[in-house]
């Protein structure tokens, strides 16, 4: 399975973070954060 | 409404249009009105994929929503931040190298002309009623509250938005975008703060919270999984991180109307950025907007509900002889919701003393009086279904637009509707813009005529803008309630999306499928979902996935049935 993404292009940062990487995980991450505080809440009133 | 009301709405929408015309006069080609000359930058990409994605069903029918099954349906966008990290990685480097207009020009480089035609083609199915739904569903609800005409509301949605479409393109959809997300987030929180505000002196917020809790209402997260009956259940988790991902996918990797919102950024950075900052924040919109929703259904136990949303419907019972059984049916409703409020008070006094036996005690005569309630509702409706045939019994959409126009203040009733006709023609003239420009691109200037002038396809899009915003208007005048609006809307998009990803998935990572295992495969895919549509039970969310996977599979088979015989041949 060939994956077809190109070299990511020179100069092109993305704010706070020395690659996009860090701006994936940020995402990723507060997405884990809200599923946690979400089932912690409906627990919590349940 | 009142003048007040009229000036707040009327201003609003007459400064957005006006500022949008403005702002974005003069476009002289295609280049700057299908990609705006690519000058967007990341804010304006996040913001306009937000507003395409938040339409006006969004504000009417998500508190709805809420205030009839909870909080669950947040579970739905758990899929979307993965796929804004997917595209951000995989689509949008590949769509920037190719300089494509449309995300279906890629499939033509990949694959052949049949397939690209086949992809464009199923998204201006779904899209184009999708589009008349958009329009219709807030005007059905606008014009049974407001005394409006169906047609004159539609009228005025879809003419307000050919006009600044036609006139600025794709820049001229982003730039009204922003000032709409602002007025209907900013319309969004006030109305939350109003309705807390609302609640007895003695019910502070978090007793209002627990309250909803008790209820039923804070259902966020729902983990179970049962094989035998869970792929029905609408949101859960695993249908939300599942079937969300693959209908996001589908969504901001394939559609048009999402597509033409980042393509026009500066560079593959703003994109990308435009792009995670929905993937950020599109969870959170969600949970304030349900939320608004849930905290409506608590005001509403210390206040007497209507024992029906929809009054116009009720009106019309009033006109028949089923009026007595209607009344009595009220009469009945009022009673019970009486010595519900003692139960409900008890309730929220047994929560502040913490006294686990009496919580338990008063939320058992709460939902008993609640059960009750639901069982007078359930013959209102059936009366109204027999006095009224025509009439929808399905009221939750009524829920948020009846609370707004009975319980808020002159001037912020204008300020919310502001808030549904913004969305309203937020995300149609998103669609517009993308059914045209996939019209032009992909079908005119591909297949009927390739020797136009510049000048030539630019007056092409716009007549192809203001046709398909015609046929738009005129679906919406002739469309029928579709069970929950914002259900019908996901339900189109999902029957369509599977396959069309499938394809999108088969041309990024499957290398070894070609054109024609692909395109025969897609249409195979289709058939099924409309099968699973027609003849099972399956969630529809579970047609993304089901879809997707049926034409990466058919395509494998195919392509190896398809090399057989060339081998054959060969030899």
């Amino acid at each position: 399975m060939e994956h077809p993404i190109p070299e990511e292009e020179p100069g092109l940062k993305p704010p706070f973070f020395k690659s996009w990487s860090g701006m994936y995980w940020l995402v990723l991450a507060n997405l884990g954060f809200l599923i946690l505080l979400f089932y912690i809440i409906t627990k919590y009133y349940e | 409404m009142r003048p007040l009301d009229w000036v707040v709405l009327l201003g609003t929408l007459g400064f957005i249009v006006t500022y949008g015309v403005w702002k974005t006069r003069g476009s002289k080609d295609i280049e700057g009105y299908l990609k705006g000359d690519n000058s967007m930058k990341w804010w304006t990409i996040g913001l306009s994929i937000m507003a395409t994605q938040a339409s006006a069903i969004t504000f009417l029918s998500t508190p709805g929503q809420a205030y009839e099954d909870g909080m669950r349906f947040v579970q739905f966008y758990f899929g979307l931040p993965i796929a804004m990290v997917i595209i951000s990685v995989t689509v949008i480097p590949i769509f920037y190298r190719l300089k494509v207009y449309t995300a279906y020009e890629f499939l033509e480089n990949r694959f052949d002309l049949k397939t690209r035609s086949l992809a464009a083609f199923l998204f201006l199915v779904q899209r184009g009623l999708a589009a008349g739904i958009t329009i219709y569903a807030p005007a059905i609800i606008l014009s049974t509250m407001l005394g409006w005409s169906l047609t004159a509301t539609n009228l005025i949605i879809g003419i307000l938005v050919i006009f600044y479409t036609v006139s600025g393109g794709t820049k001229a959809v982003s730039v009204t975008q922003k000032q709409q997300m602002a007025v209907m987030m900013g319309g969004m929180i006030i109305a939350g703060i109003m309705v807390v505000s609302y609640l007895p002196a003695n019910v502070a917020f978090g007793d209002a919270v627990a309250v909803a809790g008790k209820m039923g209402k804070m259902n966020i997260v729902d983990f179970d999984w049962d094989w035998k009956t869970s792929w029905d259940d609408r949101y859960n988790f695993w249908s939300g991180i599942t079937g969300g991902l693959f209908l996001a996918l589908s969504y901001f990797g394939t559609d048009q109307s999402q597509v033409a919102r980042y393509l026009g950024g500066k560079s593959v950075g703003e994109s990308r950025l435009g792009l995670l900052f929905n993937g950020l924040l599109k969870i959170p919109m969600q949970f304030l907007i349900l939320f608004i929703g849930v905290m409506v259904f608590v005001f509403y136990q210390f206040n007497q509900p209507p024992v029906f949303f929809n009054e116009a419907a009720k009106s019309k019972v009033y006109a028949t002889a089923y009026a007595d059984e209607l009344r009595t049916l009220e009469t009945k409703y009022s009673q019970i919701f009486e010595q519900k409020q003692e139960a409900v008070q008890g309730l929220v006094t047994a929560l502040k003393t913490d006294n686990e036996q009496a919580i338990a005690t008063s939320q058992a005569q709460v939902d008993s009086h609640t059960a009750a309630g639901k069982a007078v509702r359930e013959e209102v409706k059936a009366v109204i279904k027999k006095a009224v045939p025509e009439a929808e019994t399905r009221d939750t959409d009524y829920v948020f637009i009846s609370f707004v126009m009975k319980y808020l203040p002159t001037g912020l009733v204008g300020l919310l509707l502001a808030v549904i006709f913004s969305a309203a023609m937020s995300s149609t003239a998103s669609e517009l813009n993308a059914l045209a420009s996939t019209t032009v691109v992909d079908i005119y200037k591909r297949s009927v005529k390739q020797d136009g002038s510049p000048k030539h396809y630019l007056n092409a899009s716009r007549g192809f803008t203001i046709a398909w915003g015609l046929i738009a208007i005129l679906f919406a005048t002739y469309a029928s309630l579709l069970d929950n609006l914002i259900q019908a809307v996901n339900i189109i998009g999902s029957i369509f999306y599977g396959t069309i990803l499938g394809i999108f998935l088969v041309a990024f990572y499957f290398k070894s499928i070609k054109g024609n295992a692909v395109f025969f495969a897609a249409i195979l895919a289709e058939a099924i979902v409309l099968s699973c549509y027609y003849f099972t039970d399956v969630a529809f969310l579970w047609f993304n996935v089901i879809g997707c996977v049926a034409v990466i599979v058919f395509g494998f088979i195919l392509q190896g049935l398809i090399g057989k015989k060339k081998e054959e041949l060969a030899a």
